[in-house]
């Protein structure tokens, strides 16, 4: 055991959560520059009886914890604290918020496939995966779990500079009557109807539509 | 069931409420061993039939007991509570007059579910109790949320 | 020179378009003097259960202005009463309540605005942003005898969406109006707006 109080405490600590894979992260207790601290971490079921220990993350010298399996229970809700020790001193705990995965996970962005053809593209969604132990468990989709997910599609006509969006439910969206040989980018972000989420698009895509087969272009 | 007495409450605006004043509320709760609305074995353990008479006995629960129960000397959590205690009466309201319409059917099942969360309210003090279940309001809303979601896009 | 009892605001009322509450009141006119005025709130639940409750409002404290922007007060379909009083110095007036309790279902709802663009053969609306209780229904027609009318729900204002990929050559007519689900009521239809489509495109 190690003299409570002696050190300051982490600060900032917070769960990132995305896809319900939850990383517990904080900054390092101010003024100890140049000292190694390590770290340990705690976390708590609401409603239970006792902190428990995540065996990976007890003396570890990096600012983040997965805490994904322990809070993979996305109908409850969860406590986190992490300490600092160095040598004989710790800190006392710093202490996460309560936690509930289910309306703070931010949805990640689909991916997006597209193909073109002379004046059109077709755009093909996959549903952002949820966390999943191991790689070859089962996938689970995060529509599964929000079923009213929505996908807010933004395209881009570099040509006319416009930009306009779309919001869709189903996974493939057939833009037609585009311009020949024209650059258009897209991309899409997921939403859930509900609390406020803090939203992360997908990267911007950009193809070109094929040139027109026949010749050049004259407008009737 | 609960869709068909369509709330036409703007529960975004609810949420947004509650999400404001969330931090505030849950940090006066100080037993985090004990629950009010108990997840697991109280809200999904409903069944369909039930979630319309358990909304509304856990919108009277709300309205007739936590938010009378509760101590706010905050005035801009005071409103944030009164604009949801304004919302949930409006809400009763509104399942009133589809229980009136023989849509909001009350079974036993939903009678014990409710009765659970006034028995845990029951076992703590009061204060401690009723900012407990301010904290677990955004349980209950997405419960609501999830099961009276409209098609609109 | 110190007034004796300092009047209470008079004619309270509530002007209120498309989810905008504003309470006016007739001034208190002291010569030489500037009076403050302070705002208090009531929804029916503090009438109801706990009436000595008056939430002063979230932007109305010791104000000069004779009237006060309640929309971020009345956040609930239920009648609300509202209150008013006077300060000049050390000195407040008595309150004075609005007459009748106001309910954010009498709001005026005006038609949209709207704003079409086309690129190439898309058709893009882009509606008013009156915030986020606003939701729209957009009505949209080929102009030809017979046409069928389409209508799509929009779910924000003040963002470029796509409405309807067009047939080279025809004429398109679209209108809008507002929804607002907190209330369960509509605005009227905006006029309806026309836009030609280019033709075919023809080989050289």
């Amino acid at each position: 055991p190690c003299v409570s109080g002696g050190l300051p405490k982490p600060t900032n600590v917070t769960f990132l959560s995305i896809n319900m894979k939850n990383i517990l992260q904080w900054n390092p207790p101010e003024g100890l520059q140049g000292i190694e601290v390590t770290y340990t971490v705690q976390y708590f079921i609401y409603g239970q009886k006792k902190w428990l220990n995540k065996s990976e993350c007890s003396n570890i010298s990096r600012t983040y914890c997965d805490l994904s399996a322990e809070t993979s229970d996305y109908e409850h809700q969860y406590y986190a604290k992490v300490k600092a020790i160095w040598e004989a001193n710790c800190s006392k705990w710093a202490e996460t918020g309560r936690f509930y995965p289910f309306l703070e996970t931010q949805i990640g962005p689909p991916e997006v496939a597209l193909t073109t053809e002379e004046k059109s593209i077709s755009i093909v969604l996959t549903a952002p995966e949820k966390w999943k132990r191991n790689p070859e468990d089962s996938s689970v989709s995060m529509q599964q779990i929000y079923s009213n997910l929505k996908y807010n599609v933004s395209i881009c006509n570099t040509k006319s500079n416009r930009m306009w969006s779309q919001c869709v439910t189903n996974h493939t969206l057939v833009l037609t009557w585009l311009e020949p040989n024209t650059l258009y980018c897209v991309h899409v972000a997921s939403f859930v109807p509900g609390p406020p989420r803090p939203a992360r698009p997908s990267e911007k895509q950009c193809v070109r539509t094929l040139k027109d087969q026949s010749s050049e272009f004259k407008v009737k | 069931g609960l869709r068909r007495c369509l709330i036409s409450t703007d529960m975004h605006h609810i949420e947004e409420s509650f999400q404001e004043i969330k931090r505030a509320i849950q940090a006066q709760d100080t037993f985090q061993n004990v629950t009010i609305l108990s997840t697991s074995e109280t809200l999904q353990s409903v069944k369909p039939s039930d979630t319309c008479c358990v909304t509304k006995n856990l919108l009277a629960f709300y309205v007739d007991r936590v938010f009378k129960d509760h101590r706010e000397p905050n005035p801009r959590i005071l409103r944030k509570i009164s604009s949801i205690a304004n919302a949930f009466l409006y809400m009763q309201r509104t399942l009133r007059r589809c229980q009136e319409q023989r849509r909001c059917h009350c079974r036993q099942e939903a009678t014990n579910a409710t009765r659970i969360v006034h028995d845990n309210y029951d076992q703590l003090e009061i204060r401690s109790a009723a900012v407990k279940s301010l904290g677990e309001l955004d349980v209950f809303l997405a419960w609501i949320d999830k099961h009276h979601q409209d098609t609109s896009a | 020179g110190a007034v004796a009892i300092l009047p209470a605001p008079q004619n309270l009322s509530v002007h209120s378009t498309n989810m905008k509450h504003l309470l006016i009141w007739s001034p208190v006119i002291i010569p030489g003097e500037t009076v403050y005025y302070s705002v208090e709130y009531q929804g029916e639940y503090e009438s109801l259960y706990t009436s000595h409750v008056w939430i002063p409002s979230s932007w109305c404290s010791l104000m000069e202005e004779p009237e006060c922007d309640v929309t971020d007060d009345i956040t609930a379909t239920v009648p609300y009463n509202l209150r008013v009083r006077a300060t000049l110095g050390s000195q407040s007036s008595a309150w004075s309540t609005l007459t009748q309790p106001f309910n954010r279902n009498s709001t005026i709802l005006t038609p949209p605005g709207m704003e079409l663009t086309k690129d190439g053969f898309h058709l893009v609306i882009e509606l008013e942003d009156l915030g986020p209780q606003f939701e729209f229904l957009v009505a949209y027609w080929k102009r030809e005898a017979g046409a069928k009318e389409h209508v799509k729900t929009v779910s924000s204002g003040g963002i470029p969406l796509h409405l309807v990929t067009m047939e080279p050559g025809a004429a398109y007519c679209v209108k809008a109006q507002t929804f607002v689900k907190a209330i369960g009521r509509h605005s009227a239809f905006s006029q309806a707006e026309c836009v030609e489509v280019q033709g075919e495109v023809l080989p050289l």
